[in-house]
């Protein structure tokens, strides 16, 4: 070491420094014992979160059970529901502050923003909303779409689901219309919109550069939709296109088709936007590009004359309307899907109809089933003229293709384009909740797009025609297969039985199938984006599938007794979840009045706004503490507000004698474990027998969830010997958090803490260079109880870090947690099953904590990281092989 | 003018009253389909004007509305006609709303949000009762 003349100490990196100085600096006396009065306080407040927490989260259960259509309710029910969460809400963040001595008062300001905002959507005020008027389609979410329409939100939608997408775009919502409408006129002082004009004209050039970056020479489609909520979620005015002169130096607007607003067309002429040249500030233009400007100026002029109209022609102040921008590439097939068609055959089917856009005369018609495998079942398709050319080269006389039964001939469309295109259509028709007609597009490069949908208006004759009495019957003469469990999410599909199991590779599951398994594990998420309904045996309407299948809106009844055994695989069936009954055939009646009057759907008013409230109330979005926006500022939803008082709850007890030393001490006790590694640990109360002394052992702990991991920790076979040995290369990846360790406060210096009551745990623990959390309930009431499992860190390079990371992922995928993973950090959250389950998981991941540490240095390969769950599957996860043992809640009341 | 329903083996003719639409939308189609007529208001004038001119079987009420509220549509349906069954919906369910309407002779009181099953279950109960009331050799009620 290089010694100063100056120093009489040798001169170290900081942080061994630091580390030197604390190791020779004599520790100050230990203070002494909080008093115990202050000590029940601090406790209470922490149980109360505690209490009001798992409350809350009952609470959101109940609300997002809602979207499911099992109960009636109305807007009362969402109302009280709000106000009893924001109360319970704003408990939890008083309670917080009481613990921490007021240390975070912003997130009363957070707090109160949100409740504002679910205010607002109570209220109808959806100016609140709008923080972004001009946006990307694929960033629309369901909260928007009181700005933007039912219409673009399920185009969005499209991108969650694999298939046909929709075209790419953005969208200027309808505060940004009123915003270019009105450019003198200031924001209203009752909105809380800060959208201005100038605003709305930047996001309108980023979004148009970005897409004249990526196609310069090609016209843009606009398409106005007004909104409103109340009575039509949607209705279209029309739809221009933006047409540049070859010179770039004008922009044509070119009327395509306009619904009359009213009794006087929106506008009829077409509207050329000159670059403005004398006296213009603007640069010229480079002559091969266009300028974006002058695309904006075209788009404000589009809002106005439609502003302009609307008032004049219904009479009202400012109608809402938004507007959908994207590039027209060039086509050489379109049409539309309607997803209902009751005029031509005497059954249920869809139709697609395809023609080339300079031929729109020359119309394929194809009819096709609406369930899958969407069976072909009658083409209409014109003669074509000797020597016509399809888009793919072929000839009209060209021997026609064979594509497995049906020959193409002169057919516009193949089989597999018709199948992929009824698909997206049903979906799009599943989430709109109402037949639809889907306008779609080939693209030179055989891309198919979807640009725009529409509700389907069935007149009252082809209704009638549709009323079939004959086909009234097939449902009274089809067999009941199976009846009985829960509704999870109403609606009527149709499909081929097949049994899944959680091994089951979801690309081997047939599309269009109906899924069949014993447990609603949330494993089968993957399996429900292919599925046209679900069943299981075990499962809760409040867990996490049946979320999944309320979000996909696929008909869903869990909890249906022997399932597996009365719906044989490959037997075809009508599923009808609101009336959790099973028919072992196709019921055409059922299918064709699948949206039934009688279920919540999103054309409901009540549906839409629970909706929207849910995103600001359930979404967990913080979700690592370490992270830098785990801050109250980061919170955006009451979910993150209650988690972030959780975990600040739980560090506040860990670190109280550093924080609030001038309180006395909390004496936290340490446990005889016979293992090599400490646990420190804080009884709340009820957590450990009075008679423990000094240091309890496990068999003094009464909280069961403790006693449990304990218990798994103690496995001698957990504690093999054969750790592997460090090499040069992690102990230099292992440097920089060494140092980061050494600089660290004393209290982090691997303290490893239990938080533990009668029946609940916190438990952090910092086993060299990784750190892990387990927190759980354990109590009577089955609804409450959970385990949550967090862990992150390691000593090797990121590679073997990742291969760790995705062991720990695999035992908990094993025990059903539902799992995160993001790089080195695991995050895993088990609840909503049976008491014999999570006791199992505790006790696993007790052995999980000690099997675990520094495996990292040995995962060389994923060859390895299969070795390892191995081993550990076998020693430890024996109770979760059992297909006979139950694991997740039944049916309950 | 009253008219008389209740006659053995006609359809239940039930009254619905919820000044929330979506209630009214929901419901109607559900007793339809097992076979029941229904009409429904979403104005509790509206609907007491009815209840003046037709007798119904039962009558389904929210309780919280604008104008006369539910107790006072039990009331008028009770008035109305003895053989009128009522239930009562409401989202402000208290153990003394409930009280009072049992007291002022609601055959069942429901908190929303409800299921649409447990409904149906309570109309079937009425209809079973009434079934047992109109045979022939039940015990004649004064």
């Amino acid at each position: 070491m290089h010694r100063s003349p100056c120093d009489t100490e040798p001169r170290m990196f900081p942080g061994i420094r630091t580390w030197w100085q604390r190791l020779v600096t004599p520790q100050p006396e230990q203070p002494p014992e909080i008093d115990v009065w202050r000590l029940h306080a601090l406790f209470n407040n922490f149980k109360r979160i505690l209490v009001f927490n798992n409350a809350i989260l009952e609470d959101m259960a109940r609300m997002e059970r809602a979207l499911g259509g099992e109960y009636i309710f109305d807007r009362a029910f969402l109302e009280t529901s709000v106000s009893a969460i924001a109360s319970k809400v704003h408990h939890v963040t008083y309670n917080l502050n009481a613990l921490t001595a007021n240390r975070y008062i912003p997130l009363y300001d957070r707090y109160q923003e949100i409740r504002t905002l679910l205010d607002d959507i109570l209220s109808g005020n959806v100016q609140a909303l709008a923080e972004t008027a001009v946006l990307p389609l694929v960033d629309l979410g369901w909260e928007l779409e009181p700005l933007v329409g039912m219409d673009l939100v399920c185009l969005a939608e499209l991108r969650h689901h694999p298939g046909i997408q929709s075209a790419e775009g953005f969208v200027v919502t309808s505060e940004g219309t009123r915003a270019l409408s009105a450019p003198d006129q200031a924001p209203a002082i009752a909105a809380r919109t800060r959208i201005t004009f100038d605003e709305v004209r930047t996001g309108l050039a980023q979004q148009l550069q970005l897409l004249l970056t990526q196609h310069s020479h090609d016209p843009f489609s606009v398409t106005v939709t007004c909104i409103e909520d109340d009575e039509e979620p949607v209705r279209e005015i029309g739809r221009f296109m933006l047409t540049p002169c070859p010179e770039r130096s004008e922009v044509a607007i070119v009327p395509q088709e306009l619904v009359s607003a009213g009794s006087l067309p929106l506008t009829s002429t077409t509207v050329f936007a000159h670059w403005p040249t004398e006296g213009s500030t603007e640069p010229s233009p480079a002559k091969d590009s266009l300028p974006v400007n002058l695309l904006v100026h075209c788009l404000e002029q589009i809002a106005q004359t439609t502003a302009a109209a609307l008032v004049r022609t219904e009479n009202q102040g400012g109608a809402p309307f938004c507007l959908f921008v994207r590039t027209a590439f060039p086509v050489v097939l379109c049409g539309t899907v309607r997803t209902r068609d009751v005029q031509h055959l005497p059954f249920d089917a869809l139709s697609i109809s395809a023609y080339p856009p300079e031929h729109e005369a020359d119309n394929d018609v194809y009819f096709l089933r609406r369930t899958h495998p969407f069976e072909l079942l009658q083409s209409v398709i014109p003669a074509r003229p000797d020597g016509r050319r399809f888009a793919d080269n072929r000839l009209a006389t060209d021997i026609s293709v064979d594509q497995g039964q049906f020959a193409r001939g002169s057919a516009l469309m193949d089989l597999p384009m018709l199948r992929s295109l009824a698909e997206t259509a049903m979906l799009l028709e599943r989430l709109y909740g109402a037949p639809l007609t889907v306008d779609w597009e080939l693209l030179a490069d055989a891309t198919c797009q979807v640009t725009r949908i529409r509700p389907l208006t069935i007149s009252s004759a082809e209704a009638a025609n549709a009323a079939n009495p004959v086909s009234a019957s097939d449902q009274e003469l089809a067999k009941i297969l199976c009846q009985g469990g829960q509704m999870v999410q109403s609606g009527v599909a149709a499909g081929s039985v097949v049994h899944v199991s959680e091994e089951m590779d979801p690309a081997d599951f047939p599309p269009g199938a109906v899924a069949v398994a014993r447990v609603a594990s949330p494993n089968l998420t993957p399996v429900l984006q292919r599925a046209a309904a679900v069943i299981t045996e075990l499962g809760t309407a409040a867990g996490h599938l049946a979320t999944v299948a309320r979000e996909l809106r696929i008909p869903a009844i869990f909890g249906m007794v022997d399932a597996l055994s009365l719906l044989a695989p490959d037997t075809e069936v009508t599923v009808d979840a609101g009336e959790t009954t099973v028919y072992g055939c196709i019921v055409e009646h059922l299918l064709r009045y699948g949206a039934r009057e009688m279920d919540l759907s999103p054309l409901d008013r009540e549906y839409r706004m629970l909706r929207r409230l849910l995103r600001f109330i359930m979404p967990l979005n913080l979700v690592n503490p370490e992270a830098a926006n785990f801050s109250p500022q980061g919170c955006r939803s009451f979910h993150d507000i209650i988690h972030f008082c959780h975990e600040k709850a739980v560090d506040e007890l860990a670190h109280f004698q550093d924080r609030r030393s001038d309180l006395g001490a909390i004496r936290t006790r340490l446990m005889a474990l016979g293992v090599p590694m400490d646990i420190r640990v804080l009884d709340i109360g009820g957590g450990i027998a009075p008679d423990a002394g000094r240091e309890p052992t496990p068999i003094h702990a009464l909280s069961e969830p403790f006693a449990l991991f304990l218990q798994g920790l103690s496995r001698p076979e957990a504690w093999t010997p054969e750790i592997p040995a460090l090499g040069m290369r992690d102990i230099l990846a292992g440097m920089p958090r060494s140092m980061n360790m050494l600089t660290a406060s004393a209290d982090t210096l691997g303290a490893n803490l239990a938080i533990v009551g009668r029946d609940y745990i916190n438990i952090s623990l910092r086993l060299g260079y990784h750190f892990s959390v387990i927190d759980a309930h354990l109590g009577e009431d089955s609804y409450r109880n959970y385990v949550y499992f967090r862990f992150a860190g390691g000593l090797a390079d990121t590679k073997r870090r990742q291969r760790r990371a995705h062991f720990i992922s695999a035992v908990l995928a094993a025990m059903d947690f539902k799992v995160t993973v993001k790089g080195d950090l695991v995050i895993g959250r088990l609840k909503l099953v049976e008491i014999p389950v999570l006791r199992s998981a505790l006790v696993a991941l007790g052995a999980l904590t000690a099997f675990s540490r520094q495996r990292d240095t040995g995962l060389y390969s994923d060859a390895d990281t299969s070795e390892l769950f191995r081993c550990f599957a076998d020693g430890f996860l024996g109770d979760f092989r059992s297909p006979a043992a139950p694991r997740s809640l039944g049916a309950a009341a | 003018m009253t008219t008389a329903t209740g006659t053995p083996g006609s359809p239940l003719h039930i009254l619905i009253l919820d000044d929330e639409p979506i209630v009214c939308k929901r419901l109607k189609p559900a007793f339809q389909k097992m076979g029941y007529e229904v009409e429904t208001f979403t104005d509790s004038a509206s609907a007491l004007a009815r209840l003046h001119e037709t007798t119904f079987d039962i009558v389904i009420t929210d309780l919280k509305m604008e104008g006369a509220d539910g107790m006072q549509v039990l009331t008028g349906a009770k008035e109305s006609s003895g053989t009128t069954h009522v239930i009562v919906i409401t989202g402000f369910a208290t153990l003394d709303t409930a009280k009072e309407s049992y007291r002022k002779g609601a055959f069942d009181f429901v908190a929303k949000p409800f299921k649409l099953r447990d409904i149906l279950d309570c109309v079937k109960r009425i209809e079973e009762k009434r079934r047992d009331e109109q045979a022939p050799d039940a015990p004649l009620t004064v």
